[in-house]
């Protein structure tokens, strides 16, 4: 049985689904596009703050904008899948003798490509409004990476809960879970101008290190960051670490849904 | 050791207090068409779910196709074909694109699957519509899609649960006729339903289960046989029915009928009728009409469980 071709075929399923259902992928799109051009005009002056490691307010939230669009594309995974489960035809797919790791890899992928997407559209209207990639292809690269990264660990997250819940009990879980992990990280402002117990949680939460990793292409040239070893590797241990935590959380909770 | 296709020994499922399925023994023989009977909420969905693998037991085992169905789930899988109840299809797929994706999950290769597909689309009729979304199907059409999905491997074994449920009278004959011919071919079908027709119609055997429990088994002849006598419903003039009368009941009980008709539950059945028409015929009594009526698969169910499936909804539920 190749894993191979159905990963590829559940993949095209999820894909598919983009032109025939496009209400529930445009929203998916707008959101992060929402969140860069709010948050860039409403915050401009935050890059005033001594330290702030880009001049650009654009260049700190657009990486936030595809963050926020790639964790909520993950945990999306979930609420297909619970849809699959609420109409049987994830019984369908549980009865095939495919592996049961295709059953995870192939939405998932069809999911990366959603993201791919989404960052893409992002990034271009992010350089229209004046978004400046200090780092050049390796900053977009790195930019690319953090999105499909925490879209594969928000991807995990929303399997698990959707096979632990079956229902939609698990949608809220899911969506107040990535708000939590988000914003208690440095998505709105860089770690040195946090203070007390948000900079303790911000500064273990694995969504900083990502983050990081999303923003090394973005920052000024003279900050630590800019294209930084440490930043690229912890964003991307963090990335595997979680990543590998969250699908084996998948993978477990799907194989209990026969209990 | 046995080799029927499904044997079940003791296999239970319980949620909680629940004993959905309370220890059943069950085996269907190769190249039958076994139906499962019994009322919602009775437990023939959860032994289902057991047997095709999407269920653990909590005790007992089941093999399916030769196969563990918790020890050797994936070759179970490879050998079974299963259509669910109400037809889990996505809507958003066409039957073309569901075929596919059904034939790659069981390893069928590319070269074989465009030709498995038009067959199987051919073979239940939805060729035209093969491109179309399933969203714009019919019921009795998705029912066929789902038979066709579950057939694209060539499973051993099928199981259908309550392949008929909410489709019209036209539809469902159509569907049976697929099962036969398929049955036919050699396959070994297991069939849940709550309609009593449709077992007599379709099974050789019929297991029937009520709160978890089988409570019978076996050929719906047999089973029919064992509720009673069938009951000889004579017409005769009104002169003729005292006489009628006194010459029935050399043949069994007379039984309470509408009426204007004389019922007589006969012993030894249906051979026995010419007998009963020669000694009214030596009596000079003229017969204006003659019926037989076999007890039915909704008295044995009635016998065994102590209520009818017709109208089961007010059955006591499952423990």
């Amino acid at each position: 049985m190749s894993t191979s071709r159905s990963v590829g075929i559940l993949a095209t399923r999820s894909i598919r689904n983009i032109r025939r259902l496009p209400s529930a992928f445009f929203p998916a799109l707008a959101m992060p596009i929402f969140n860069m051009v709010v948050f860039a005009g409403t915050f401009f002056a935050v890059t005033k703050i001594p330290g702030f490691p880009t001049d650009r307010s654009i260049n700190w939230y657009m990486p936030l904008g595809i963050m926020m669009g790639s964790a909520f594309a993950g945990v999306g995974l979930g609420f297909t899948a619970i849809r699959d489960i609420e109409t049987g035809f994830y019984d369908r797919l549980r009865m095939t003798p495919t592996s049961r790791l295709s059953l995870v890899l192939g939405p998932l992928t069809g999911t990366l490509v959603r993201v791919v997407m989404m960052t893409t559209i992002v990034i271009v209207i992010g350089i229209a409004l004046g978004a400046r990639f200090t780092g050049g292809v390796l900053g977009i690269l790195c930019l690319y990476a953090a999105a499909l990264g925490l879209s594969t660990i928000g991807a995990g997250w929303g399997l698990g809960l959707a096979f632990i819940f079956k229902d939609m009990r698990g949608a809220a879980i899911m969506q107040l879970s990535i708000f939590l992990v988000m914003f208690l990280s440095s998505a709105q402002v860089p770690l040195n101008v946090m203070d007390g117990w948000l900079h303790t949680v911000a500064r273990i939460n694995p969504a900083t290190n990502i983050l990081r990793l999303a923003r090394v292409g973005l920052v000024n040239e003279s900050n630590a960051d800019h294209l930084s070893f440490n930043a690229v590797w912890g964003g991307i241990v963090a990335i595997v670490v979680m990543g590998g935590l969250s699908l084996g959380f998948a993978l477990r909770q799907l194989r209990k849904l026969s209990n | 050791m046995n080799s029927a296709p499904i044997i079940a020994e003791q296999l239970a499922r319980h949620f909680g207090d629940v004993k959905a399925v309370d220890g059943i023994d069950l085996t269907v023989n190769q190249g039958e068409i076994f139906g499962f009977l019994g009322p919602n909420g009775a437990g023939k969905s959860t032994a289902v779910r057991m047997l095709t693998t999407l269920l653990r037991p909590t005790s007992g085992t089941a093999r399916v196709a030769g196969f563990d169905v918790v020890k050797q789930a994936d070759e179970v899988r490879r050998n079974i074909g299963v259509a669910l109840q109400d037809a889990a299809i996505d809507p958003l797929m066409t039957g073309n694109e569901l075929l596919e994706l059904q034939a790659v999950l069981y390893g069928i290769a590319s070269n074989k699957m465009k030709e498995r597909a038009s067959e199987l689309l051919e073979r239940v009729g939805l060729t035209a519509a093969a491109d179309r979304r399933v969203s714009t199907y019919s019921g009795g059409m998705r029912r066929r899609l789902d038979l066709a999905l579950s057939l694209i491997h060539q499973p051993a074994v099928l199981f259908l649960d309550e392949p008929t449920t909410g489709l019209d009278p036209m539809s469902r004959l159509t569907l049976w006729e697929e099962v036969r011919r398929l049955n036919r071919e050699g396959t070994t079908v297991m069939l849940t339903t709550q309609y009593l027709e449709e077992a007599d119609q379709l099974a050789d055997r019929i297991a029937i289960i009520d709160h978890g429990k089988i409570v019978r088994e076996g050929k719906p002849s047999d089973l029919k046989r064992t509720v009673g006598d069938p009951t000889l419903l004579i017409n005769v003039s009104r002169e003729h029915s005292d006489a009628a009368s006194g010459v029935l009941a050399r043949f069994g009980e007379m039984r309470p009928t509408a009426e204007g008709t004389l019922g007589v539950g006969l012993r030894g059945g249906a051979e026995r009728v010419a007998e009963v028409v020669r000694a009214l015929d030596e009596a000079n009594i003229v017969v204006e009409h003659l019926e037989l009526n076999q007890p039915s698969l909704d008295d044995v169910f009635a016998e065994a469980t102590g209520y009818r499936l017709e109208g089961a909804d007010n059955a006591p539920q499952a423990r």
